[in-house]
């Protein structure tokens, strides 16, 4: 059982989110002595527009992007045909790293084509995909505005020569809780395994964040994770999963549970907690004093897609800060493209309060404690599944 | 008891005409046999094999029986389980199921087809959406745990087990509440059919040589619909068994089934071996209790 | 018929016991409506976050363009078309075999039972791992073919148990009649057998529709990249859980609620 992905804003059955209304941000985080990032409200931004960005976008197929649900605002993809003239069909049917892999390996190892020409694995994946030569150089000398890559994320660990990919929106893990469940502010992961939390807690799914997290509260560098140095972390879940102190490992089903108070804290990604906040001020999320982790979903070319040159000019679009800047006000991660925040801040109240948010924005020092799993090879990455998955029941 | 084909040959109307049922038959019991038996042998072929990596797409044949005895020692939480939850959900399934066939077969008169249609129609929509149906109802701000609450009935469940740390949900019975659910007309149908077929005239018979219902019901009715129950247990407790998706929606990590581990294996951990073993052994325990009772009943009286 | 006379009367605790046995019948019913009420209840539901679990506000808005293009609808017609087809192919191997069965008498009529059953009381995560596993090693791509195959095996050995049962009671001397009247073979099958067998047939068909339809576990194993109805449900379902589900299921409930009640009419009219 597997799933790690991240929810996006809201949609209604028809595509648009379901806001319909601009809202202000109501209140800014406030970064408390211990480090710790408070809670930043984003907006679910949208239109009336019955633009459906889903599937089912167009006959031809001059270019295929496979993304995750709710991952990009409603006008980008319309606008892009517009401007390129290259009809993109754009389908959401990424909804798990590992279930996708295990659709399309057969292919791949096969060398048959698997449909989509762009698909945006976790970055994990991608390095799995970029170590089984799955997947085919992207032609960056076609992709001029590549350079607003943040340094940050240029020759990342799971892309060393970061000639396979290119990230499309970027996250931090931490905790998501509830206040009137909980009672108090949290700031640590030791206070995930309070026992007056017994039966109220969820962790994700996604292993390297719920495992990276807790490798941290036992003193451990996920970013240089092996079996050793993961074992009492593992060990530390394990014994909450065993005791009935996690009551579920969830994807992103955490969020209603967590609305509701059935789940006092979980492990949760920033996009998330903002999103909900909005309505619900109960709703906080905090980077652990331990440290957080850091992840990106990262756009990759699998082998046999056709229409390579069609994605370079997908990917120079999206990469430049205007467009980036109204993905990112959508989606409210972390954009990877630099210049959003200022034309963000430039723009109405809403994006101005956007450009300040800590959870879209992280400061260096908020940036400083987050961490990357470390790039495990295949008989590592296959340890670590296994172990995971005997905990996680499956 | 009608045995296999003991009543077809005495009957005169069936012709022997060659070669002709090898033609009619021959394209459904190909495709049986290319998509069934084939994937069964395939299947015991992987679970002695080897993979000699991850995201190697063969296994190599190696008469690897570690795959099985691992399998066993590894999973035997959730064979065990899975048998519990299959089994819970049969008696209950029994428990209200055979009353409901009894009152649509018995007083049903003139309804007993619309009682019927009412038994089936819940099952015109998915079963992902029913199991999805059912998570909404007992969430822990859901109408029932709202009422239960209210009549403080939730610390008495704590202590039975039915409820834990004041939720419904990630039990043991939750899941097999899902699973009784999802399987009680594959009970009530062939309860009602052999019911149906009791002659009519041995109930009046029973109602007079004893003085009470409940005795005509147990010495006469009773023995005569059990073929009925026997094979909605086999087809409730097949399927249940092998089931993921309750376990899934319904159930924490503490309430996987036997299931949840084979889609694991097989489609996340991509360790086809150990996935094959596991379906073999599971298959293997269900085929042999299958073949108990169709040596009892015979096939005919299935269906 | 016995005479009541000879019958004891009906002591209260019998009187209390049928009372008893119908409210527990009238409970289980109720007990099979309730997901029912809630599918229904639950598609005019307003969710706040994008699952629809947690009652906010009634809203017809959902129900405003069901069939909107997008994943999900997309995936019912996949599981619309991928059931017809299955539907038919099975009806027809099925249906071939039962009449083999009844018809005819020949050496391994118990092994042709005994395969017809097997893949029923084979538990579907065997039966889609394992030609799952089929398809890997052959290297045969998994998608829209391979989900037609999987459900045609398990309809086939529905339709073949559903109508042999429909079909045995009947009286086969017509035939022998219609052939000693001067019928040709054709003729008889298709003026005679024919119209007995249909409704049997019709019955199983429409069996094999609803069972294609909603079948889980072996598509999931052998669908590949393509998404069927309760595929996509379960896939999204960790991301979301949107209203469209409950309004289309609800749709379909009410249009198999209404044929079935057409075919009872039909049959009323017959009779």
């Amino acid at each position: 059982m597997t799933l790690s992905h991240p929810a996006r804003p809201r949609r209604s059955p028809r595509g648009g989110p379901i806001l319909d209304r601009r809202q202000l941000l109501g209140r800014l985080g406030v970064l408390a002595g211990a480090g710790v990032v408070g809670p930043a409200l984003l907006a679910a931004c949208g239109d009336d527009d019955d633009g459906d960005t889903g599937g089912g976008g167009g006959a031809s197929k001059d270019l295929w992007f496979a993304n995750w649900p709710a991952y990009i605002d409603e006008e980008t993809v319309d606008l892009f045909t517009e401007a390129s003239g290259i009809s993109l069909k754009y389908t959401e049917d990424y909804n798990d790293n590992n279930e996708y892999f295990a659709k399309v390996q057969a292919d791949l190892a096969a060398g048959r084509s698997i449909g989509p020409d762009i698909i945006a694995p976790t970055y994990w994946l991608a390095a799995r995909l970029i170590t089984l030569g799955w997947v085919q150089e992207i032609p960056f000398d076609d992709i001029p505005n590549a350079s607003n890559l943040l340094p940050e994320l240029q020759k990342p660990a799971w892309d060393p020569e970061g000639k396979f990919s290119l990230p499309w929106q970027s996250g931090m893990t931490g905790l998501a809780y509830n206040i009137s469940a909980t009672g108090r502010e949290l700031t640590s992961m030791n206070d995930l395994f309070d026992p007056a939390f017994k039966g109220k807690v969820g962790m994700l799914t996604e292993m390297r964040d719920t495992l990276g997290l807790v490798m941290l509260l036992t003193g451990e560098d996920p970013g240089s994770a092996t079996m050793d140095s993961a074992n009492p972390a593992f060990e530390k879940i394990e014994e909450a999963k065993a005791s009935g102190h996690i009551r579920q490992f969830t994807g992103n089903d955490y969020m209603d549970d967590l609305a509701a108070g059935n789940f006092a804290v979980c492990v949760g990604w920033s996009g998330d907690i903002g999103q909900l906040a909005l309505d619900n001020p109960d709703l906080r999320f905090a980077i652990p004093e331990e440290g957080g982790m850091r992840w990106s979903d990262t756009m990759v070319l699998p082998n046999g897609a056709e229409n390579v040159a069609n994605a370079a000019v997908w990917m120079d679009y999206v990469y430049d800060p205007e467009n980036a800047a109204r993905i990112a006000e959508y989606v409210g991660y972390n954009s990877p493209v630099a210049g959003v925040r200022e034309i963000l801040a430039a723009g109405d109240d809403f994006q101005k309060a956007l450009s300040e948010s800590p959870l879209l924005f992280p400061d260096d020092a908020t940036n400083a404690r987050l961490h990357v799993f470390a790039s495990l090879d295949e008989d590592a990455e296959a340890a670590f599944d296994e172990r995971f998955s005997q905990i996680v029941g499956a | 008891m009608a045995g296999r084909d003991a009543a077809d040959d005495g009957d005169r109307s069936k012709r022997r005409a060659g070669l002709v049922p090898y033609a009619l038959l021959s394209p459904g019991m190909l495709w049986l046999l290319l998509f069934f038996l084939v994937p069964l042998v395939t299947l015991a072929r992987t679970s002695l094999s080897e993979k000699e990596s991850r995201f190697a797409v063969d296994a190599d044949f190696t008469w690897h029986i570690a795959n099985f005895t691992d399998a066993l020692r590894d999973y035997s939480d959730q064979f065990i389980r899975s048998f519990a939850y299959a089994g819970a959900a049969t008696l209950l399934c029994v428990a209200i199921g055979y009353p409901m066939a009894y009152v649509i077969a018995f007083r049903g008169g003139r309804f007993k087809n619309v009682l019927l249609g009412l038994v089936v129609v819940p099952f015109f929509t998915s079963f992902l959406i029913r199991t999805l149906a059912w998570q909404t109802v007992l969430f822990d701000s859901g109408p029932i745990l709202s009422v239960l609450d209210s009549l403080s009935l939730v610390g008495v469940l704590e202590r039975i087990g039915v409820a834990r740390n004041g939720g419904l949900l990630q039990t043991h019975a939750s899941v097999i509440g899902g699973l009784t659910y999802n399987f009680l007309p594959f009970m009530i149908l062939p309860i009602y059919v052999s019911l149906e077929k009791i002659d009519l005239r041995l109930t009046e018979a029973a109602k007079d040589l004893y003085n009470n219902g409940w005795q005509a019901f147990r010495k006469v009715v009773l023995p005569l619909s059990l073929p009925g129950v026997f094979a909605g247990g086999l087809l409730t407790f097949i399927p249940a068994a092998g089931d993921f998706v309750n376990a899934r929606f319904l159930g924490g990590p503490n309430n996987t089934m036997i299931g949840s581990v084979v889609q694991d294996r097989f489609l996340v951990q991509l360790d086809y071996p150990t996935a094959a073993a596991l379906s073999f052994i599971l298959m293997v325990i269900i085929t042999l209790a299958t073949l108990v009772y169709a040596r009892i009943l015979g096939t005919d009286d299935l269906v | 018929m016995a005479a009541s006379s000879t019958r004891a009367p009906e002591t209260a605790a019998g009187r209390a016991g049928r009372w008893g046995l119908t409210a527990l019948a009238v409970g289980g019913f109720v007990y099979l409506f309730v997901p029912i009420a809630v599918i229904v209840g639950y598609s005019f539901n307003k969710p706040r976050g994008k699952f629809n679990i947690i009652w906010q506000e009634l809203t017809l808005d959902n129900w405003k363009d069901p069939f909107a293009p997008g994943p999900l609808t997309d995936a019912m017609y996949l599981s619309l078309k991928i059931a017809a087809i299955a539907a038919i192919a099975a009806t027809v191997l099925g249906s071939l075999i039962a009449l083999a069965l009844v018809r005819y008498r020949f050496k391994g009529g118990t092994l042709v039972n005994l395969l017809l059953v097997l893949p029923l009381t084979t538990p579907e995560i065997v039966m889609g791992s394992s030609l799952a596993t089929l398809f890997i090693t052959r290297g045969v791509q998994r998608g829209f073919t391979t989900i037609v195959i999987a459900h045609v095996l398990f309809c086939t050995s529905f339709v073949a148990l559903t109508v042999k049962a429909r079909i045995r009671g009947f009286d086969w001397t017509l035939e022998d009649a219609a052939m000693d009247l001067g019928a040709t073979p054709w003729r008889t099958f298709s003026r005679v057998t024919l119209p007995l067998i249909t409704p049997g047939i019709l019955a199983a068909a429409l069996l094999s529709f609803a069972l294609s339809i909603d079948d889980f576990i072996i598509t999931f194993f052998n669908a590949g990249a393509e998404e069927t109805f309760p595929l996509r449900i379960f896939g999204a379902s960790r991301v979301e859980i949107s209203p469209q589900i409950n309004v289309l299921a609800t749709i379909v409930l009410v249009v198999s609620v209404t044929l079935m009640l057409l075919g009872a009419l039909v049959r009323r009219r017959q009779t």
